[in-house]
């Protein structure tokens, strides 16, 4: 079950950022009704645990949470078996659930999916009602797990406890609680990882896999992009968590320092700097003087190839500047990438931005860089005065992109390929490439032939 | 395995404790899709903020546009110490506050799960809100898409619409169902509007959901209706409910005037219904069908004895809310097509009226088991890739919600003599792919 103690030390987290200094509207706060347009604790805790595809995940509550939500995200696995992630599984509760308990009905699922699937394991997901009307999901969850000798896990996220971000942490408190630690591994070497927060989106991760292959760094266990449940269960055995982009999970890394001695660093694979600083990161805390040798060798290798790949892009972009409007880590994460293609990004958001998210877009844009506060006003105006070429933003900016006769991305549409490790910059490279030449934006734009 | 199966029965109870793979969408998301279809209406769904985000995406995928919702975002305080009174009120007044330049004409407030199981008193909540307002209680445990829309019509009337007792000559409403897209509304519109009527729909999303290019969107309903035209729908001469989940709201409106006439149609698919419908306008109107009305209708019959061959020799799948599958199943079965299964979202009694072996209610699971002995599966965008998992290749027409990769959903249209006549072509296409591969 869910408590307010465990909630209130998940939003208090010491080793998350928000809570120096903490003002309002950072992170951890509590939705203001009217204003959070965010996805709720639910949401949070499916994207952390979905990409195991080797487990059902079954959600128990009313239509909206999964019959909305299912197969909407590209997390890419290798699993052999039939990939559970695209898959919906909900117990769908009905009036009379709500009024005499649904703890039979999801008794009766999981013997359903034990009967047609047999997977690894099942995340059983609590819901805003059943949390509510206070079904005993850890008992029906504990009698199933001893009847099918699988680890079938309680995950205790009901939307209505906060957004997203907490809703990460109550998956990996689920995880820690129930499966790090009940297996061993067969074997461990000197470099083993986990990689938590990576949930392989457009398969991210595996721009990145083949060089930590190629240097000898091994992922043991996966939270949870491309993972299995039977390598988190032996997460314990890692000699180091590397944390991917996601703040939410530093409450695991935390905890597995503090209960396994497992060290941690937070790395993002974004762009050409980011990696290469994310891979001498994982590398030096192996601390393994051979490997950080064979590391700085096979980052050489990668750069040149990729400058290489990347010149007749450069020539291309030489002289664009770029305004960008997005959420959050985005803000610098995507101007890092811009950069790395020699493009100069001139303004970037910081509505949603952590003092952390600022400091670094500040790091990144120098000192002439514009850092929006309401970026929705002000976009237009820094594209007029900074004379941007392209505008970076979401859906609804496209009009400003077109009123301004300039290129457009709509950087929060569902990617299809991805933008990770070095290669994902080219990735990058050509759909802005793609953006740039299109007149589209300008034939759009032209006036009717009742407005001339 | 799975063949040996035994035959589901239509019923209203379910025939497995689960769903995998589901089609069914729940009440809350089709009452916020009514209320985008009003004009200047604020959409707030009394939820966890997760709902309203789930539904936000999903029709932002489905209709490539940005969409207006917002949520009271009920917390765990708020779950259980507020009554709703709080909730809704911060809500409107933060909304309104932070964007002055937002003016709402109504507010369309409906309810969840989550808020119907605490038992929010979401009526009296209205007479401290100054800006008009229209509750509805939409749990997602009971229903779905098609009857939360439907509910948002009858509360609209219901709360809104004046009690009249004079009737204006040729005004008409109409009572579209929730599947119908923004183009097919106006389309039926534009038909009724060539007889001579002064037409309404309620709820229009042919202005609101329609892809039109234009500054600020995503902020209010835009439909073509707006509060006042609610209002006054009381001296309506007739009201046309289109699917049976929407008599309902024509009932409530015959309560507010009993001298409006009902005319209702299951759906407005192929040439017996349209013909049908065309009597009815005619014998109101006293009037002619117009020339092109006229041409549509002979280039129908030209598609149905064209595609008579292709479809005459193939078996169909269809899967998506009642009211959608029946006028998709007549029409195809008029030409001679041959319906193995039928799968809805949730139980309506229209779909006793469906003339095939296989009609009950059930998710994309129980729908495989039929994918292998079809030629042609309509479904959303979740059967794709359970189609590409199978050996044979079946054809798939893409209809309902949500469908989240292509792109024009909501210029499709499957209605009248036209949009008829395109589906029989577009089912014909699909099937000479599939045939030819074989």
């Amino acid at each position: 079950m869910v408590n307010r103690a465990k909630i209130k030390e998940l939003m208090n987290e010491s080793a998350c950022s928000h809570n120096k200094d903490k003002k309002k509207g950072e992170g951890c706060d509590k939705p203001k009704p009217g204003m959070a347009a965010g996805g709720c604790a639910f949401d949070g805790a499916q994207i952390s645990l979905f990409p195991y595809a080797d487990a059902v995940h079954l959600v128990h509550g009313p239509q909206t949470c999964l019959g909305a939500s299912w197969e909407t995200r590209e997390t890419k696995t290798s699993y052999a078996g039939r990939d559970h992630t695209v898959m919906g599984f909900t117990t769908g509760i009905t009036t009379n659930d709500v009024i005499f308990g649904g703890d039979k009905r999801l008794a009766d699922s999981i013997d359903y999916i034990m009967e047609h699937y047999k997977p690894e394991a099942i995340f059983v997901y609590s819901t805003c009602v059943t949390a509510l009307v206070g079904d005993d999901i850890d008992m029906t969850c504990s009698i199933a797990s001893t009847k099918h000798g699988i680890p079938v896990v309680p995950v205790h996220a009901p939307g209505f406890v906060g957004g997203k971000n907490l809703g990460s942490r109550l998956a990996g408190e689920a995880v820690l609680e129930n499966l790090i630690g009940t297996k061993e591994p067969e074997f461990t070497t000197p470099y083993d990882i986990n990689l938590i927060g990576d949930y392989n989106v457009t398969g991210d991760m595996w721009q990145y896999l083949p060089i930590f292959e190629k240097i000898g760094i091994r992922v043991l266990s996966s939270m949870s992009g491309d993972g299995r449940v039977g390598d988190i269960r032996c997460a314990h055995r890692a000699k180091l968590n590397v944390i991917v982009c996601a703040k939410s999970l530093i409450t695991l890394c935390r905890k597995m320092q503090e209960n396994y001695g497992i060290p941690w660093v937070s790395v993002s694979f974004y762009g050409k700097r980011d990696t290469t600083f994310a891979i001498m990161e994982i590398v030096k805390a192996l601390g393994d003087e051979a490997l950080i040798k064979k590391a700085e060798a096979v980052i050489a290798e990668e750069e040149a190839k990729l400058e290489n790949a990347l010149k007749e892009y450069k020539e291309l972009f030489a002289g664009k500047k770029a305004v960008l409007n997005t959420g959050g880590n985005k803000a610098w994460s995507i101007a890092s990438g811009l950069q790395d293609l020699g493009i100069e990004v001139v303004a970037t958001s910081i509505r949603k931005s952590t003092e952390d998210d600022i400091a670094k877009a500040r790091e990144y844009l120098g000192e002439n860089g514009l850092l929006m506060k309401a970026p929705a006003s002000e976009q237009a105006k820094a594209i007029d005065e900074r004379g941007a070429h392209i505008l970076l933003a979401g859906g609804r900016s496209l009009y400003t992109a077109i009123k301004k006769k300039i290129s457009f991305i709509d950087v929060n549409q569902e990617k299809k390929v991805s933008y990770g490790g070095y290669n994902g910059l080219l990735n990058l490279a050509q759909d802005l490439k793609h953006a740039f030449n299109n007149p589209v934006f300008a034939n759009v734009s032209k006036k009717a032939p009742w407005e001339v | 395995m799975m063949e040996l199966q035994k035959k589901i029965e239509l019923s209203k109870h379910e025939h497995k404790p689960l769903q995998v793979n589901p089609i069914k969408h729940s009440q809350p998301m089709g009452a916020a899709l009514a209320f985008m279809g009003i004009k200047n209406c604020l959409p707030l769904m009394h939820a966890s903020q997760g709902c309203a985000s789930y539904t936000k995406v999903f029709f932002t995928r489905h209709f490539n546009e940005p969409i207006a919702m917002y949520n009271t975002s009920v917390g765990d305080i708020t779950a259980i110490l507020d009554g709703g009174d709080y909730s809704i009120l911060m809500s409107i007044e933060n909304i309104t506050k932070k964007n002055t330049t937002l003016k709402p004409e109504l507010i369309g407030l409906h309810t969840t799960g989550l808020t119907e199981t605490k038992g929010d008193d979401v009526r009296s909540v209205g007479v401290h809100i100054e800006i008009p307002y229209c509750y509805v209680n939409t749990p997602d445990f009971e229903g779905g898409m098609e009857s939360g829309w439907a509910l948002t019509c009858k509360a609209l009337i219901k709360q809104h619409t004046l009690t009249c007792s004079e009737i204006k000559p040729s005004k008409l409403l109409l009572l579209p169902h929730v599947s119908m897209q923004p183009a097919e509304v106006e389309k039926i519109k534009e038909f009724c509007e060539g007889f001579g009527f002064e037409t309404l729909a309620l709820p229009d999303l042919s202005t609101s959901l329609d892809g039109y290019l234009s500054e600020g969107q995503g902020k209010l309903g835009t439909g073509a209706i707006g509060i006042d035209d609610i209002k006054a729908l009381g001296d309506c001469e007739t009201v046309i409910s289109i699917g049976t989940s929407m008599k309902i709201a024509a009932e409530a409106l015959l309560e507010k005037n009993d001298k409006i006439t009902h005319l209702h149609f299951n759906h407005l698919m192929g040439l017996e219904m349209n013909d049908n419908f065309v009597a009815s306008l005619m014998k109101i109107r006293q009037i002619e069908p117009r020339p092109m009305m006229k041409r549509w209708r002979g280039r129908l019959q030209d598609a149905m004895l064209d595609s008579h061959f292709l479809i005459g020799s193939s078996n169909f799948v269809i899967t998506g809310e009642p009211d959608m599958c029946v006028g998709m199943c007549e029409l195809l079965q008029s030409v001679g097509g041959t319906i193995e299964a039928v799968i809805a979202t949730t139980y309506s009694p229209i779909l006793k009226d469906i003339k095939a072996t296989n009609v009950f209610v059930g998710d994309l699971e129980d729908a495989e088991i039929h994918f292998k002995n079809a030629d042609l599966v309509i479904s959303n965008f979740h059967a794709e890739r359970l189609l590409h998992l199978q050996e044979k290749h079946t054809g798939l027409v893409l209809r309902g919600f949500p469908n989240y990769e292509e792109l024009g959903n909501q210029l499709k249209n499957d209605q009248l003599y036209e949009g008829s006549t395109y589906f029989l072509f577009e089912v014909a296409n699909k099937l000479r792919e599939v045939k030819h591969h074989e």
